[in-house]
């Protein structure tokens, strides 16, 4: 069973075969030396976790299960035979499907950790079926969810290397060298610190003279007054060091952090769409702000830490000085301190991590119920809201309830290994003094010291937990700064002014580029065209509109403008010259006017207005109280949603694109609205390049031509009438619509 | 167009599976065929055995063929084949034994025995939203890898198991 949870690293190029699969092979005629490529699954045909390998050699395809040592083909195929091969997704599972001699035929199973990997087997065959054996072999990368340095599963699919593989000194290296314009005032902190310490250790020395030489009938009574006074004096210090220590500290790292999230920000900002597609915004919300205030409180801690460790190590020196038999005693209850400290993190922590999840759980409950209050209402489910919100309530108690018995237990138990220390010392130190060994000054400094000891000590078990935290988050962090921007060509090709010819040339492309969403694109539009796109949701609509401003990359084929690849293009100068009106406009927080002049900011206040006056837009906007200034965005004027589409439409007049896509700008609006908008829009196109997507059909009338998509395929296409007349998909979908818009009392087409 | 909105429940009568070797092909009504066809369970963690969702996996989107409404009431061989589709389909290994479970810097890390072999996975540690109480006492359990795996019954569970899992999922 072992190497079955191991799967090998390296599987799609001739990994080490079991002897029994080879010999399988061989038995049946395949070629060893021919093997291009052998993937092994990690689930047996029965649903087993067990061991499947696809092989590839020059002629068949081939599955073979092994089991207990021995292997027997599943299924062989002439590669000649297989049509079509893709991969699907299961629960919990993948399998890969091809269409052999049009049989389907699915050829085995495996878990989702090796998604990836036989989706690259099922992308070569596919290309293998349309493009002849010359394809390349899929590269034998390692799989995408495994540490790149050690191989070990990746917790963290958005990291690229395990936390037990990060360099420590190479991270180190480099915090420091971000924190250079610090280093001055990290060098003052240390030595407050130091000073704090030596200022620390002074008080019960003093007591000691206060006891052994003042405080005596016979001795200089005189010094009381002195030393109280220096007493007072080395308090006065001690605060006046703690405020300009802990001052430095927040400075410091509340300066270092906010660096760290401008420069995080930055590169953000260049990052492909692609990387926000991986990285859900809560993710990245996260990173940038959770971590970096993270780092700046364990930044603190850090500090914290010097000084406990300054602290343990001078006390340390100071008490085997006093007295080193003593000091051996100091010894003896360290362990119980220590390993106190240690079960306190792992016996209470999950007391408190239970409170906070039935407390949070509580909190979301109550937060939904807000919420959606009037549909409680509606079906009447008070009753059964606050059965559930007692439950949760409940649990919330319990959960409290046993954090404070496990407190109420532990803190007796931990205040009893720090006492008995003390007890130690009183009674091994009280022995010293009868025997005069020590003086009674020495015994009561050194009680102090000790008071002093434990505290830092049993701080101190939690260094390495922080230094561990500290490290990944950092790492986490130069991760996302390492990130690779959006390639640019090395010499990109300038366009100030492109004339707005479109061609896509048998581009195919998918998010995740084992499940194509788009295939064999072939078109061509003219400068100034307007173009209908249509077809059901998930046919490729947007996608086409995403490929074309390049947010992504085609898997293959091309797409240019004015004959240029868009890979080649100046791709700012580019996008600068398309305009979007989308499905939701997106309004930021902000005037109306700084709103409308998003991609222009320079625009003056009049064609500000003379863009919202040809959006349809100007009359709402001046009869607004604030009226161009009115704030919008969130926490702003709410507007309604055919106002928000009128406002960035003016956001697309101002601009002036060369080339314009309309996604769906009408679909969420009533037909008084749309009326409204279609008439700016009919304004706004006049001249450019037009892609419009709608779903309502009768937006397109005026549409120089229709594209049809299905599936991701170019289904058909030409001028609407004659669509029409052909009586394809078109047809059909504009017989539905009119039907449907019978029902609504208007007309479609 | 109404059809596409109104369920269509099967007749276990006219409906016969077969698996050849990994393809689950159907024939409905004794004449149509399809080729390869998807099952899908309508509600796979409350009512495993009842309401599956037949899908022609040869149509372009997978349009529905119907509903099964007990798919118990079918032939012997057909359910044995409904039973193996369905094993391979939905791949949620039941938990018999929990070996190890550590914490590392916001993950579990695994090692369980389960019905299917031993396995190790890496959850995160973020229990809210990865491990779910289904019904009470059994647990769903989500991986990095948006695998699944199930504890029937935590009680059930050996009494080392039983601690380590509350230790780690905050029972």
């Amino acid at each position: 069973m072992k190497e079955n949870q191991d799967p090998p690293l390296q599987p799609i190029l001739n990994a080490e075969l079991p002897t029994s699969v080879v010999q399988t092979l061989d038995r049946e005629g395949g070629k060893l030396h021919q093997v291009q490529i052998a993937a092994q699954s990690d689930l047996s045909p029965d649903g087993q976790f067990g061991e499947q390998w696809l092989l590839i050699d020059q002629q068949d395809l081939w599955v073979i299960d092994r089991h207990n040592g021995t292997a027997h083909t599943r299924h062989r195929f002439p590669l000649a035979s297989i049509q079509e091969a893709h991969v699907e997704r299961c629960v919990g599972n993948g399998l890969i499907q091809i269409t052999a001699d049009e049989q389907p035929h699915v050829l085995l199973h495996y878990s989702n950790e090796l998604t990836d990997r036989f989706g690259r087997v099922a992308h070569y065959v596919q290309e293998r079926a349309d493009h002849g054996p010359d394809v390349p072999l899929p590269s034998p990368d390692a799989d995408s969810h495994r540490c790149l340095a050690c191989g070990r599963f990746l917790v963290d699919p958005s990291s690229k290397v395990c936390p037990n593989c990060i360099q420590r000194d190479k991270l180190l290296r480099r915090l420091m060298s971000l924190a250079r314009p610090y280093w001055g005032k990290l060098g003052i902190i240390l030595a407050l610190l130091v000073a704090g310490v030596v200022v620390d250790l002074l008080p019960p020395y003093l007591t000691r003279i206060l006891i052994d030489d003042v405080l005596r009938a016979d001795a200089n009574q005189n010094w009381l007054v002195w030393l109280v006074g220096g007493l007072l004096a080395l308090q006065v210090i001690r605060v006046g060091l703690t405020i300009l220590k802990n001052w430095l500290t927040i400075n410091v790292s509340a300066r270092f952090t906010s660096s760290i999230r401008d420069k995080l920000f930055a590169h953000l900002k260049s990052l492909p769409v692609d990387y926000f597609d991986k990285n859900q915004t809560g993710r990245l919300m996260t990173r940038i702000n959770q971590d970096t205030g993270e780092l700046q409180g364990l930044f603190s801690q850090m500090t914290n830490f010097a000084l406990n460790i300054m602290l343990v190590l001078g006390i340390g020196v100071v008490l085997f000085t006093m007295s080193p038999a003593l000091g051996l005693y100091v010894l003896i209850p360290t362990p119980f301190v220590l390993a106190a400290a240690f079960f306190y993190y792992r016996y209470m922590r999950p007391h408190f991590k239970r409170f906070w999840i039935a407390r949070w759980r509580l909190n979301a409950m109550l937060n939904t119920f807000l919420s959606g209050v009037r549909v409680v209402k509606a079906f009447a489910q008070e009753d059964a809201e606050e059965g559930r919100y007692h439950d949760r309530n409940d649990r919330l108690l319990q959960t409290r309830l046993q954090v404070d018995l496990a407190w109420s237990k532990f803190f007796p138990l931990i205040s009893f290994a720090f006492g008995a220390g003390g007890l130690i010392i009183w009674y091994a130190g009280g022995q010293a003094v009868l025997e005069n060994r020590i003086t009674l000054g020495t015994l009561m400094a050194f009680l102090s010291y000790l008071g002093m000891f434990y505290g830092p000590l049993s701080n101190l078990t939690q260094i390495s937990q922080a230094l561990n935290r500290f490290l990944t988050i950092s790492q986490r962090v130069f991760e996302m700064l390492d990130e690779e921007p959006q390639k640019q060509a090395a010499k990109p090709v300038s366009k100030p002014h492109i004339g707005g010819r479109i061609e896509f040339d048998r581009v195919t492309f998918g998010y995740d580029p084992y499940y194509p969403v788009v295939r064999d694109l072939d078109f061509t539009i003219e400068p100034g065209e307007m173009i209908g796109l249509v077809g059901h949701s998930g046919a490729g609509k947007t996608t086409l509109v995403n490929l074309l401003c390049r947010f992504y990359d085609v898997t293959r084929g091309s797409i240019r403008i004015d004959g240029v690849d868009i890979r080649e293009l100046e791709m700012d100068q580019v996008r600068q010259q398309i305009g979007m009106v989308l499905q939701t406009p997106f309004l930021f927080r902000g005037t109306l006017a700084e709103n409308i002049a998003y991609g222009q900011p320079d625009a003056s206040l009049y064609e500000i207005m003379r863009a919202s006056k040809a959006a349809n837009a100007h009359d709402f906007i001046t009869r607004l109280p604030e009226g161009y200034d009115t704030i919008v965005g969130e926490g702003g004027t709410g507007l309604s949603g055919g106002e928000r589409q009128r406002i960035s439409i003016a956001r697309a007049i101002l601009h002036n694109p060369r080339i314009l896509i309309l996604d769906e700008a009408t679909s969420s609006v009533d037909t008084q609205t749309e009326r409204q908008i279609q008439e700016a829009l009919d304004e706004l196109v006049k001249g450019r390049t037009t892609i419009a997507i709608a779903h309502r059909l009768s937006t397109l009338y005026n549409a120089d031509r229709i594209l049809v998509l299905n599936h991701g395929k170019l289904e058909e296409q030409g001028a609407p009438q004659q669509l029409i007349d052909n009586k394809g998909t078109f047809y059909n979908l504009v017989q539905m619509q009119s039907q449907l818009a019978r029902l609504d009392g208007a007309v479609a087409v | 167009m109404s059809k596409a909105f109104e369920l269509v429940i099967l007749d276990p009568k006219q409906v016969h599976f077969e698996r050849r070797d990994d393809t689950l092909s159907l024939t409905l009504d004794g004449d149509k065929h399809y080729s390869r066809v998807v099952l899908r369970s309508c509600f796979p963690v409350s009512e495993e055995q009842r309401y599956l969702s037949v899908l022609d996996a040869t149509s372009d989107e997978q349009t529905e063929l119907g509903i099964l409404e007990d798919w118990q009431a079918l032939d012997e061989d057909d359910r044995e084949a409904v039973a193996q589709e369905l094993g391979l389909y939905y791949l949620t290994p039941a938990i018999q034994r929990v070996d190890e479970i550590t914490d590392e810097l916001g993950f579990l890390y695994w090692t369980v025995e389960t019905d299917k072999g031993t396995k190790e996975f890496v959850m995160r540690n973020n229990v809210i939203r990865h491990a779910r109480e289904v019904s009470p006492g059994r647990w769903l359990l989500i991986d990095v890898n948006q695998a699944r795996f199930e504890i029937p019954d935590i009680q059930a569970l050996d009494r080392a198991s039983q601690k380590l899992v509350s230790r780690h999922l905050y029972l």
